[in-house]
């Protein structure tokens, strides 16, 4: 054969394979390599092998070549072969042991020798050593080496930030705490022209800054399109209805307890990209806190016939994650229509299919919690804590249950450690409160709560009127009745459904001796709850010392 | 008053805007106020003008006061122009929408003006959303507790609609129907101040929508607040006045408003009925019953407040009148919460309680807010003893409206009933807060003060004396007062007040029980003051009584004439008060 015959079948296998034709590649890229014996073939045949998914056949060729340990690319697909194999030691061993600190920056003395043939290819290339820690950090964590996970896939972004995968294992499974996160990413070394990926990588990681911070942010990277191409507007691109940056912004309403919103934008993503992951995701938690039980229904329904339980054809590697979620979507289902025995078996599942899914092990936790469950609850929650650092949730609801056996010291330690993962969620603060509440120490309760008021992102709604209440029990209690009654009131606007504002107001009241507003207010809380026994008690004896003050003067001299 | 003519161009324009943004009540007010507008004696002979109407003879027989038809002083009327509107022509999605809308297809009209930025479109769907989600609470209500069940349920499209016409006003961009439909999703809120805010401004810019007004009105409980709100002048503010003072129990003041307004609109059914609301809350019954005789003749359809009619004849039991209005109603329209309440008052006065029952249980079937059903409701089971029942009728009453002093009133009776007069006497103290001029509410606040549990006679004198000053017909009151105040060891002031109640006896010509008790105190307290004369004459008249009271009042003037004689007088004559 002439070489520019081989030239031509070179030009055949590089074909077949942006066709998928893997069996034809296979075939021709073995006769160039037969023919030819350059690694540069040997290397076309083994990726063609790969991608036809006989990875120990691929394995075996790379590994049978002299140059496999010389060569970086040899070794990283080797490596990937490995992984395919699930042969994670040997695939770190292939890897080479380099050590990485806790920055994330890597010292692997012992490969200096190496080469990377630099092809000059046109298109921007990852830098193969981002590849090569993003696939440590794989390993680690198949390993169940999270420590060791997260600190390869840190060193993965910072050797190349266009190494989107390791920040997405880094945020998707809260390996990292907000703080954490910012801090990678001020240490990422940009290029130049990505200024964009910048802002973009901003939104994508936990949003914990005021909203108007966090819209900026947005806003910024919505306008990024325009300043490029304002001098031709045929050419007016923007990522204004990018569906990744929506939906972080959804997953930012979420956060900030505005199920409406969020529930609208995702459900208009969903119509435009109905098989995109996170917003699925977003979308059923929204739901469930929404209680449209029938939108989850039918959104569990098709989740499930969409990933089915048992495939004849060979499976994506995210597809256990697909499982979970629509196990997931399941739980949160009977979650809502309070089966929470149900709820709990499904949130298992999901679990069970893909165990660092976060969502489900706090569902998990929760679902025991709504029934009071405290012990199967908590180890629910220690699992969510141990498999994902930088969520602060499980912390807060292990202390939550601490609170609810009156363990008030364990439960002020777990809130300062969520405290310590996310020092901006309002929430933590409230919880805080209420646990100086029960220790008495008021003082330190009226600090957490305005601390609690003053976290909040947006402006005071409805979800927040249990702290006002609070805030208006510990004024009380601090006898400073004027405060208590003005913070009750504001309660009131928020909701006017809740007895315990109302409790709260008629005993403000009462105790400052205004029988008639107090009996007024233990009524209105009586209407609310008939069989409140505080309520009913304190009733009688308002009613008793009010009647024998006598007539009212005002009445008297109208 | 701005003049006839243009009040008739304005209110003709308002009903087209109205009716074509499915404001259907405010609608129909405004064109009952149209034809109300008297006719020019210049333009029609006075002959048309009689036929136009019948007689009101009503008017002429209680108009006390002439109406002066200037207006009063310093009240210059802003002339507001008539709006226009800013799609001429409506779009083919508005009509489909506004089809859907009266075969009430809410979502469905809803969803056809999702994308229209008409200002009329998004008010029709703003207001299309906000209806069924009331729609969907009542139903829900049924589900979980029955049709008179109290629940917790919340129009779930309260949060979305708040939200959008919050934007909507950030931005400028409202028009005052969307500003309405504001106030309504925030008075459903609860947040009350800035409710009335945003209706203010919505009547400010446009006035004719009675339905706007209704809702400020119902968020003025106080007269503080009512004189507070930054409200332009337009003659429909003199409407939402004399309506708000009816409501705020200031019955004269209202009544002088709409004598004002009838200068204008002198035929105008609502403004009587308003007028009889007051009448009756004054509890001048026969004048209620003449305007409705008069209003029932010019209209003889009309079910609205006819229930309030059926309460005077049954207050002054006139059985025949009381069951030809009922039968009447019932042909009408059987189903109306008025005419369910007339056939429970009907049948209540005939004695048939656990029909009457049936009657309003069926109003408030039909509108669970029906207020007067559920205040009479517990009077039935008072009768019937079910005193459990009244308390639960009655508490639903003061949910609705806090400021029943009926409903106060009964589940105070209720819980003296119940032999709970600490209970009792805070809610009779509630109804006579509210209505200080009732004789029977200080009474019973009375009797709940002379209780063995509370025994605070002083209390109960001062409510006694309260009731003697708001014209007690029962006459309780002042034979009260001279008892306890004889029981404390008064004797001055006993004296004064059986004296007092022995002279309305005798005006009214009644006799009995406590004619004789005070006679018996008068002539004795007359005696230990020395005062024989008068002390014979009460002994004289109480020799006219059989039993025990006679030989005492031998005994007494026989002891008077001993006394006379200058014999000193020994203590054998001493006789219990």
């Amino acid at each position: 054969m002439r070489e520019e015959e081989v030239e031509k079948l070179r030009g055949v296998v590089r074909d077949c394979v942006t066709k998928h034709l893997y069996s034809s590649a296979i075939f021709f890229a073995d006769k160039v390599a037969a023919f030819t014996n350059d690694p540069a073939d040997i290397y076309m045949q083994a990726q063609a092998l790969f991608l036809g998914r006989h990875f120990r056949r691929a394995f075996h060729l790379l590994n049978a070549s002299k140059i496999v340990l010389r060569d970086l690319r040899f070794r990283y697909l080797a490596a990937k072969c490995l992984e395919e194999l699930k042969e994670w030691d040997q695939c770190l061993q292939m890897l080479g042991d380099a050590k990485v600190d806790e920055h994330g920056n890597v010292y692997d003395s012992k490969d200096v020798n190496v080469m990377y043939p630099d092809e000059d290819g046109e298109d921007r290339e990852i830098n193969i050593s981002s590849a090569i820690c993003f696939l440590r950090g794989k390993a680690y964590e198949a390993l169940e080496n999270r420590a060791q996970a997260r600190l390869w896939y840190k060193a993965a972004v910072k050797a190349d930030p266009l190494c989107y995968e390791a920040l997405e294992c880094l945020i998707e499974n809260h390996m990292l705490t907000g703080e954490e996160e910012t801090s990678l990413l001020s240490s990422i070394q940009f290029g130049p022209e990505d200024d964009w990926l910048t802002s973009f990588y901003s939104c994508l990681i936990k949003k914990n800054d005021a909203e108007n911070v966090v819209e900026g942010k947005f806003i910024e990277l919505e306008k990024e399109g325009y300043n490029y191409n304002h001098s031709d507007p045929s050419f007016a691109h923007t990522w204004k209805n990018n569906t990744d940056l929506l939906v972080c912004k959804a997953e930012y309403y979420h956060q900030c307890g505005e199920y409406q919103k969020c529930f609208e934008l995702t459900s208009a993503l969903l119509e435009k990209d109905p098989f995109h992951m996170k917003c699925t995701l977003i979308h059923v938690a929204a739901a469930t806190e929404l209680g449209h039980s029938n939108e989850l229904y039918l959104m569990a329904c098709s989740l499930t016939k969409d990933y089915p339980e048992k495939l004849t054809v060979r499976t994506p590697s995210f597809f256990p994650l697909c499982r979970a979620l629509s196990w997931f979507a399941v739980g949160c289902y009977y979650y809502c229509i309070k089966k929470y025995e149900l709820s709990r078996r499904y949130f298992n599942k999901a679990t069970n299919h893909d165990g660092t899914f976060a969502p489900a092990w706090i569902g998990y936790g929760n679902a025991y919690a709504a029934k009071e469950v405290g012990d199967q609850a908590m180890s629910a929650y220690r699992t969510a804590a141990r498999l994902f650092p930088g969520c602060h949730l499980p912390a807060l609801y292990i202390g939550m249950e601490y609170m609810r056996t009156h363990s008030f010291k364990l439960a002020e330690q777990f809130f300062m450690q969520a405290k310590s993962i996310c020092p901006t969620d309002p929430l933590v603060y409230n919880e805080l409160g209420v646990v100086a509440y029960h220790k008495k120490e008021y003082d330190k309760a009226v600090c957490w709560f305005e601390k609690t008021l003053a976290h909040i992102p947006s402006a005071l709604s409805e979800i927040w009127e249990p702290t006002v209440v609070n805030l208006g029990h510990v004024y009380r209690k601090l006898k400073m009745f004027n405060e208590a009654i003005k913070t009750y009131e504001k309660a009131l606007t928020l909701s006017t459904r809740s007895v315990s504002t109302y409790a709260g107001l008629a005993y403000t009241y009462h105790l400052q001796d205004n029988f008639a507003v107090a009996i007024d207010m233990y009524e209105k809380a009586l209407w609310l709850k008939p069989d409140d026994k505080f309520c009913g008690e304190m009733l009688a004896i308002a009613l008793e010392e009010g009647a024998h003050r006598g007539m009212d003067p005002k009445l008297e001299y109208r | 008053m701005s003049s006839k003519e243009s009040c008739r161009t304005e209110l003709r324009a308002a009903i087209r805007q109205l009716s074509d943004r499915c404001l259907y009540s405010a609608s129909k007010w405004a064109g009952e106020q149209l034809v109300g507008i008297e006719l020019d004696p210049a333009k029609f002979t006075p002959s048309n003008t009689r036929f136009q109407r019948g007689s009101s003879s009503i008017r002429r027989r209680f108009r006390t006061n002439e109406i002066t038809l200037t207006p009063i002083a310093g009240v210059s009327y802003v002339s507001t122009p008539v709006m226009e509107e800013d799609d001429a022509v409506d779009g083919d999605f508005y009509l489909l929408a506004k089809s859907y809308f009266d075969c009430r297809e809410y979502r469905r009209a809803a969803h056809v003006l999702r994308d229209q930025n008409g200002k009329k479109s998004i008010f029709l769907r703003c207001y299309a959303l906000f209806l069924a989600g009331e729609k969907r609470k009542e139903e829900e209500i049924i589900e979980l507790e029955g049709p008179l069940g109290k629940s917790d349920a919340v129009n779930r499209e309260l949060v979305a609609l708040e939200r959008e016409l919050l934007m909507l006003r950030k931005n400028g961009s409202i028009d005052p129907f969307c500003l309405y439909m504001y106030g309504l999703v925030l008075k459903e809120k609860g947040s009350e101040n800035l409710a009335r805010t945003v209706l203010v401004e919505s009547v400010n810019s446009y006035p004719w929508n009675w339905s706007a007004w209704s809702e400020l009105q119902s968020l003025c409980t106080t007269v503080d607040i009512l004189n507070s709100l930054p409200l332009n002048n337009h003659w429909m503010k003199d409407f939402f006045l004399a309506s708000a003072y009816l409501e705020l129990r200031m019955h004269n003041d209202s009544l002088a408003k709409y004598e004002y307004l009838q200068g204008t609109f002198s035929f105008s059914n609502y403004i009587q009925a308003q007028i009889a609301k007051a009448q009756y809350n004054l509890r001048d019954f026969d004048q209620v019953e003449a305007i409705f005789e008069d209003l029932m003749r010019n209209d003889p359809y009309r079910v609205e407040d006819m229930d309030m009619y059926s309460n005077v004849l049954y207050a002054k039991e006139s059985f025949s009148a009381l069951s030809y209005l009922a039968h009447r109603v019932f042909l009408t329209d059987k189903y109306r919460p008025e005419s369910c309440c007339i056939m429970g008052n009907y049948y209540s006065l005939k004695g048939q309680h656990e029909k009457s029952i049936m009657y309003f249980r069926r109003a408030l079937k039909l509108n669970k807010k029906f207020l007067s059903a559920w205040t009479l409701i517990g009077h039935e089971y008072v009768e019937m003893k079910n005193t459990a029942a009244a308390v639960e009728a009655y508490r639903r009453a003061v949910d609705v409206n806090p400021c029943d002093y009926r409903a106060w009133y009964g589940l105070g009776q209720a819980y003296e009933m119940m032999g709970m007069p600490l209970y009792a006497l805070n809610y009779f103290r509630k109804s006579v807060f509210l209505q200080p001029g009732d004789s029977r509410l200080w009474i019973a606040m009375a009797q709940c003060y002379e209780k063995e549990e509370l025994h605070m006679l002083e209390d109960a004198i001062k409510c006694y004396r309260r009731a003697v000053n708001c014209n007690d017909t029962e006459a309780i009151a002042l034979h009260q007062l001279a008892k306890l105040n004889a029981e404390l060891g008064r004797a001055e002031e006993a004296a004064f007040y059986y004296k007092k109640d022995l002279e309305r006896m005798e005006a009214e010509e009644r006799e009995g029980q406590n004619m004789v008790e005070a006679l018996v105190f008068l002539a004795t307290h007359c005696k230990t003051q020395k005062r024989f004369e008068e002390a014979e004459v009460y002994c004289t008249r109480l020799m006219d009584y059989k039993g025990p009271e006679k030989e005492m009042a031998k005994s007494l003037l026989r002891a008077i004439r001993i006394a006379r004689s200058g014999f000193p007088s020994t203590d054998v004559e001493h006789f219990p008060p």
